[in-house]
């Protein structure tokens, strides 16, 4: 299984859906690594997002330092309440750029 | 009161006596089982998405075998000189004192070259493999590895085994060099016979079945020693004075294992 | 794994355990649900500990049937537990940490043994669950270095690195000062929020149990005294309840036979 990515907007918006687990994670990782290793800046949509245990957290914890390191944007946009939870637990609602959507990150800048 | 049979005193014996065998068989029976096991996992470890690590099993190599090799070089020169010493002595009445190459050449491949290996490796394994185990048991830690789905067979026992199958031979194979090499020394200085000749004497009474012999019984000596150090560790219990007794039991049970084995294997090959 | 079924996580019906020809454990039934905190309370000797282990399938069981996620442990395949242990965190009396590895390495050991993660992933999140626990940079650090609260903490985190759907807690705040001991407290009760997991503590600390529980299971000599809310317990006036709530222990009436049976056994040969 692999996640869908659009080009919007200057960024590239990679969608997760469904159960982002222990079994999927590593094509998510693979997905948004290799949208920022194009240069591109990147959005993950967790809208879909039912579940997202700690190796997804992990994989967009990567991509964000990689983001960083290249002078690359990187945003959470659609963060789901149950995920949120999540990235609360070890205070990383603190550290993500996290928007409503794309249209809020283009409204209102980075 | 003197002539009368003390039959409380009796059943007492026989009793404890009964429950020593049981314990006995029970001991032989969880050492089986773990054989079985492990082994089960260095087969059959990948397809149940728990292979045996190499780097585990690497680890053990070094400790078990490489960090034996010192000793095991000492002891071995040590013995083969004595050897060659007493054959002396004792042949120099048979005026045959030149057969002592022979003596040394079959005893040394055959037996003792192996059991001086053996029993290095039991004194220093034995008891260091059942006080790591034991250790883990009291602190919980093989528990926490068995709820978090991870088998203490597969991840304890099995790279010791694997470690032991591999290393015992070759401690074994320098065992006996080192041996014959003792031998040769005392042949040299007493018998004036050159190692070059020495050892082209060695290698023309020694057949590949004697080495192969040895080879045998290493290898038996590495499951005995395996399973008897680590079912101690395992059932080790009751504080450090338990470890304590844990470790020494493995030792001597390590130790007696193999020369028993020995002795019946010895037994059997030899015929 | 997020469970929003109501179908509860633990099960326990009439199990009967022995230790040798000793009966420890005697009809105990309990079940525990989803995203629940069930405390298990009693004294030392009440068995409750011995419970623990086995609803973490560590002995066999000698009657009666327990159930973790609606499956009956005993009728497990080795790999069927295996599978089921992914789901399971334990926190251990002592930490059982492995002292042969850093807290780093110690955390992430189920991570190697169970995933095929990538190495920075796995990295990334046990430092995640260090930061939980409040434990971040002490990664390098080996166990013998880090005091009982610290020791307490990293096996918390190694417990939670699969995110599991229940966790088990063994004597959380046994050995640690009442601050130390009411931070894990509240990390229990951030984690189960946090997390949407299922947690059983074994404990005898009252007050720990009063502030984190939802219901409590009360053990005494091997059977339940009784199950219910904190509420519940703190004024049944169940007189084995109430001594153990104020600590005190009331005489037994004395039957004399068997006292001085007791006593004497054995030691009448003439």
């Amino acid at each position: 299984m692999t996640f869908p990515v659009e080009d919007k907007q200057g960024f590239s918006v990679v969608i997760l859906n469904g159960e982002v687990d222990l079994n999927n994670s590593p094509d998510a990782r693979k997905v948004i690594l290799t949208c920022l290793k194009k240069m591109k800046h990147v959005m993950v949509d967790l809208s879909n997002v039912e579940y997202i245990d700690s190796s997804g957290v992990a994989s967009l914890v990567e991509g964000f330092q990689y983001a960083r390191t290249n002078n690359l944007e990187f945003g959470l946009i659609g963060v789901s309440e149950a995920a949120m939870s999540v990235l609360r637990l070890a205070r990383l609602d603190q550290v993500f750029k996290i928007y409503a959507s794309l249209e809020d990150r283009l409204e209102n800048g980075s | 009161m003197a002539a009368e049979f003390d039959t409380g005193r009796f059943r007492q014996l026989s009793e404890l006596l009964g429950r020593k065998f049981v314990t006995g068989v029970e001991d032989f029976g969880y050492g089986a089982m773990l054989f079985v096991e492990s082994v089960m996992w260095l087969l059959a470890g990948h397809w149940m998405q728990q292979r045996v690590r190499l780097a585990a099993v690497a680890q053990e190599m070094v400790t078990i075998g490489v960090q034996a090799i010192p000793v095991v070089t000492i002891l071995a020169f040590a013995n083969g000189a004595m050897m060659a010493m007493q054959g002396i002595y004792t042949l120099r009445d048979f005026g045959a004192e030149s057969q002592v190459v022979t003596g040394i050449a079959m005893s040394v491949t055959r037996e003792f070259g192996v059991l001086i290996a053996g029993i290095v490796v039991a004194g220093r394994s034995g008891s260091a493999i059942a006080a790591r185990i034991g250790t883990m048991q009291m602190a919980q830690e093989i528990d926490a590895l068995r709820v978090m789905g991870i088998s203490p067979v597969r991840y304890l026992v099995s790279p010791i085994l694997a470690a032991m199958l591999v290393m015992m031979p070759l401690l074994a194979i320098l065992s006996d060099s080192m041996a014959i090499l003792g031998g040769g020394a005392i042949s040299g200085i007493e018998l004036h016979i050159s190692l070059e000749t020495y050892l082209s004497r060695v290698f023309a009474v020694l057949a590949p079945w004697d080495i192969f012999q040895g080879l045998t019984k290493s290898v038996v000596f590495a499951v005995l020693i395996t399973l008897v150090a680590t079912s101690n560790g395992f059932n080790a219990s009751g504080g450090a004075e338990g470890l304590g007794r844990a470790t020494t039991r493995s030792v001597v049970l390590c130790i007696a294992a193999i020369v028993v084995a020995d002795m019946i294997f010895t037994f059997f090959l030899s015929r | 794994m997020n469970v929003e079924t109501t179908q509860p996580v633990i099960t326990v019906n009439n199990l009967v355990t022995y230790y040798g020809d000793q009966k420890i454990l005697d009809d105990v039934s309990l079940t525990v649900n989803a995203g629940e905190i069930m405390v298990i309370m009693g004294g030392s000797g009440s068995g409750k500990s011995t419970l623990l282990r086995y609803l973490l399938g560590l002995h066999s069981i000698d009657g009666g049937e327990i159930c973790l996620f609606g499956k009956d442990i005993s009728r497990l395949s080795t790999r069927e537990w295996m599978e089921m242990r992914k789901k399971i965190g334990v926190s251990f009396q002592g930490g059982a940490l492995f002292n042969s590895m850093n807290v780093g390495e110690n955390v992430r050991m189920p991570l190697r043994e169970h995933t095929q993660l990538d190495e920075n992933t796995m990295k990334i999140m046990s430092r995640m669950k260090l930061e939980v626990v409040n434990l971040a940079g002490y990664e390098h650090l080996m166990p013998a270095q880090l005091s009982g609260g610290m020791v307490k903490r990293a096996a918390l985190a190694r417990a939670i690195v699969m995110d599991p759907s229940i966790l088990f807690f063994d004597e959380p705040s046994a050995g640690l000062d009442p601050v130390v001991a009411a931070d894990l407290d509240n990390l229990i009760l951030r984690i189960r929020e946090a997390m949407k997991v299922s947690i059983v503590v074994v404990t005898h600390e009252l007050d720990s149990a009063f502030k984190i529980a939802d219901r409590i299971t009360v053990l005494d000599r091997g059977r339940i005294l009784m199950v219910g809310t904190v509420d519940e317990v703190r004024h049944s006036d169940n007189p084995r309840i109430r001594n153990l709530l104020t600590r005190t222990s009331e005489d037994e009436p004395v039957d004399a036979d068997e006292y001085l049976q007791r006593l004497t056994e054995g030691a009448m040969r003439n």
